[in-house]
């Protein structure tokens, strides 16, 4: 049963209009940066962050008045998935809809505030208020509540991969004719304390170099938004194939992981990338330059990693660029030929090949067509 | 079918040790001791005892470097795969709530203190959900792809009835499916916060309850398409044959007064299932005896079932699991099946007039029942039911 994608919404550092967005990837222009400090130490970590403004309408909403920034995020990109695809929010609750949420860290920020109440005052202290917007799958039901559904709502957790994983489901629960409709919502927000744990791990970008595809990895920038498709089984984009999370259990097993995601997939017009400036792009450079030489491009280079959000965000930008026959240029890209590094357009583009490499032991890919 | 299962709890590690508990109702309750409860309303919860040590090899890594769900979720697969070493799966579904939870809390308190802990990495590494996932296949020699479902407590019953459509649509053959979660400060002192749970015992259904007792532990289970597992010669230990799943927009903790998202996931289950309300012999309540749960809960069981089939809730011996929960009360739901008892009630006194349900009061009951319910409801209005079949 064919499965599409009918609507698509974004929140991002460049902005949350599809289009909006959009033309701010073809210019090369990079994200809004936002400075985190790390508490009681000189550290700052430079991260692309969403402008509150793009968001503020939803803090005055009743539900969510009490939210952290991933619940907003989550909840204005699903609504205007659901407004690209021509729905009207008011039916929602009438049809048969499906609601998956997609997320790597979530509700960090209010863990981190309430956790390190009780570490610092005791138990005592512990708010009520800020427990229940921890839990992972907050943002899904405060979008449920938006939209009044009450079929099946999932929250799926992971690192990159996780988007693609909820892709799958939604697929599954349309073929399966468990709802008509699937909106799928990959959500992250920022908190010192997730920048502190991957400069733990080496992984950050401190020169904000933003190179993606570097013989040596410069490492990422974190940062944060929402990215949401409406699955339906019409729509002017199919999903053709998905390869679900293949684990590896060392680095050295990356290649050969991606390797087999990859292997259902035939060769593609175009590749959207999920290279982010570590060791994903050496990973991911070596398995698709043994495929036949494809137009590729990275928009981590510019969009930053936003973990749970980034491959959804991945596939946007691949339906996009399909729908528009243009591609973004990948300006920051180290010395590897196949990489798109001007805006350019695009020939009778009718296929696209979105590999994901997550941080933590996943590969996975979508094959998308028009 | 389910042709295998492991499952690590308070009330044993294994089985065996399971099913003993299951039938003389023990209280696997006990005072919480790896961290200050001394200003929390509660103090106890269901802990897993002392688990053997595991060796490098099982463990796939330094078996020290692992999270307390690591190996529990370890030792849950290796029970399984003893139990059923043909059964290769090709999707792993689990659930849970709060994944590594305990080493990002350390992670959190170095900092705190400025210290520079060797250990870092080890936490870091090892707080992500995915991760005990990742040990458990490792250990098994599994290499399936991996999907958590994190919808608070009903992330177990999730991943089951999740892992039963995939066998059922034709898209999987075997599917390893399960939950997992570990007590941890931030969980433990949040319900505490929300005066959810009890200074005293754990009371579902009873009318004088006063809240519930956290508990921890892993449950995996092999679910594999019948025709497949025939051909296999694959051992049956039960059927999964229906699911239900319904979302609650009350309110992100408290569910609607009038049990709908209940009756909802109860009803789709049975639906599922292709079986009216009069098949099912047993239910294994969620039953977390705070006071809205049961209410809505109990609500709704009297309006689906008037026959009135016999009703439990096990969290009241090892307390709520969360994301684990679904799972491994589906594990003691297929043990009451096959050794033919109704799991106990325990510290049930006085029935709440509410409701007309029977509960298993206090002491098992031995009953040859053929059809079971499992619940699991969860924060965020997320309400998710399974049915089980005996072979």
């Amino acid at each position: 049963m064919r499965v599409a994608i009918a609507g698509m919404g974004w929140v991002t550092p460049l902005g949350a209009g599809l289009n909006e967005v959009w033309a701010a990837l073809m210019e090369g222009r990079s994200g809004h940066e936002v400075e985190l400090k790390s508490p009681d130490s000189d550290r700052i970590y430079r991260c692309l962050g969403v402008e509150e403004t793009l968001v503020r309408p939803l803090t005055r909403t009743p539900r969510l008045r009490r939210s952290s920034a991933i619940s907003y995020y989550t909840a204005a990109a699903g609504l205007a998935a659901i407004a690209d695809a021509g729905l009207e929010r008011e039916r929602i609750a009438q049809l048969r809809f499906a609601l998956i949420f997609a997320v790597a860290s979530g509700g960090v920020a209010y863990t981190r505030r309430f956790y390190e109440k009780v570490a610092r005052d005791g138990a005592g202290s512990a708010s009520p208020l800020l427990f229940p917007e921890t839990v992972y799958n907050a943002p899904a039901s405060h979008l449920s509540s938006l939209l009044g559904t009450e079929g099946a709502t999932y929250t799926l957790v992971g690192d990159a991969t996780v988007g693609v994983e909820a892709l799958s489901l939604g697929r599954q629960l349309l073929r399966t004719d468990e709802a008509d409709y699937c909106l799928v919502v990959g959500g992250e927000e920022l908190d010192w304390i997730l920048c502190e744990a991957y400069r733990q791990w080496r992984l950050l970008d401190f020169a904000r170099s933003g190179e993606i595809y570097a013989r040596r990895p410069r490492g990422m920038q974190m940062s944060e938004g929402a990215a949401s498709v409406l699955l339906a089984r019409e729509g002017p984009t199919v999903i053709d194939r998905i390869s679900g999370g293949v684990p590896f259990f060392r680095r050295a097993e990356i290649g050969d992981a991606l390797a087999a995601a990859l292997a259902p997939h035939a060769a593609a017009d175009i590749v959207v990338s999920s290279a982010n400036g570590t060791f994903i792009d050496a990973a991911e450079r070596n398995v698709l330059a043994s495929r036949a030489s494809q137009t590729l491009f990275a928009p981590k280079s510019l969009l930053g990693e936003p973990l749970g959000s980034g491959a959804l965000a991945q596939v946007i930008c691949a339906a996009q660029a399909l729908a528009r026959q243009e591609l973004p240029g990948t300006v920051r890209a180290g010395d590897w030929a196949v990489v798109n590094r001007q805006s350019r357009s695009l020939k009778e583009a009718k296929t696209a090949l979105v590999p994901v490499v997550g941080l933590n032991h996943q590969v996975a890919a979508v094959g998308l067509r028009v | 079918m389910i042709t295998a299962a492991g499952v690590v709890s308070p009330l044993g590690i294994g089985l065996d040790a399971t099913l003993d508990s299951l039938r003389t109702g023990r209280d696997a309750v006990s005072p919480v001791t790896g961290f200050d409860v001394s200003a929390t309303r509660s103090s106890t919860a269901g802990q897993v005892g002392k688990m053997g040590q595991l060796s490098r090899e099982e463990a796939g890594e330094d078996p020290r470097r692992l999270h307390p769900a690591g190996r529990m979720m370890i030792a849950a697969a290796l029970e399984l795969h003893k139990a059923d070493p043909g059964f290769q799966p090709e999707a792993a579904v689990t659930g849970t709530t709060s994944g590594g939870m305990a080493y990002g809390e350390a992670f959190f308190r170095t900092w705190l203190q400025r210290g520079a802990s060797p250990r870092r990495g080890t936490w870091l590494a090892n707080y992500s959900p995915q991760k005990p996932v990742l040990d458990a296949q490792r250990a098994a020699g599994w290499r399936a792809s991996a999907q958590i479902i994190a919808n608070a407590c009903a992330s177990g019953s999730n991943a089951i009835g999740h892992a039963m459509n995939l066998i059922r649509s034709g898209q999987r053959d075997r599917v390893l499916c399960g939950g997992y979660d570990t007590i941890s400060e931030l969980v433990f002192v949040g319900f505490d916060s929300l005066q959810a749970a009890t200074a005293e015992k754990i009371r579902p259904f009873d009318r004088d309850r006063t809240g519930l007792v956290l508990g921890e532990g892993a449950a995996l289970l092999a679910l594999e398409e019948a025709e497949s597992a025939h051909r296999r010669g694959a051992p049956v230990l039960a059927e999964v044959m229906g699911y239900g799943i319904s979302t609650d927009n009350h309110h992100l903790t408290q569910p609607h007064p009038s049990g709908e998202g209940p009756y909802l996931a109860m009803r789709r289950a049975l639906d599922s299932a292709g079986v009216k309300p009069d098949a099912i012999e047993y239910i294994n309540a969620h039953g977390t005896a705070t006071t809205f749960n049961d209410a809505t809960e109990g609500r709704a069981i009297a309006r689906l079932f008037p026959h009135r089939p016999p009703v439990s809730s096990t969290k009241s011996m090892m307390g709520h699991s969360l994301g684990a929960a679904g799972a491994i009360e589906a594990v003691f739901t297929m043990l009451a099946l096959r050794h033919d008892f109704l799991p106990p009630n325990i510290h049930y006194q006085n029935a709440d007039p509410q409701w007309d349900l029977d509960i298993v009061a206090n002491q098992m009951r031995p009953a040859k029942i053929t059809r079971a319910m499992s619940n699991s409801f969860g924060f965020g209005g997320t309400n998710a039911a399974i049915i089980l079949q005996k072979s």
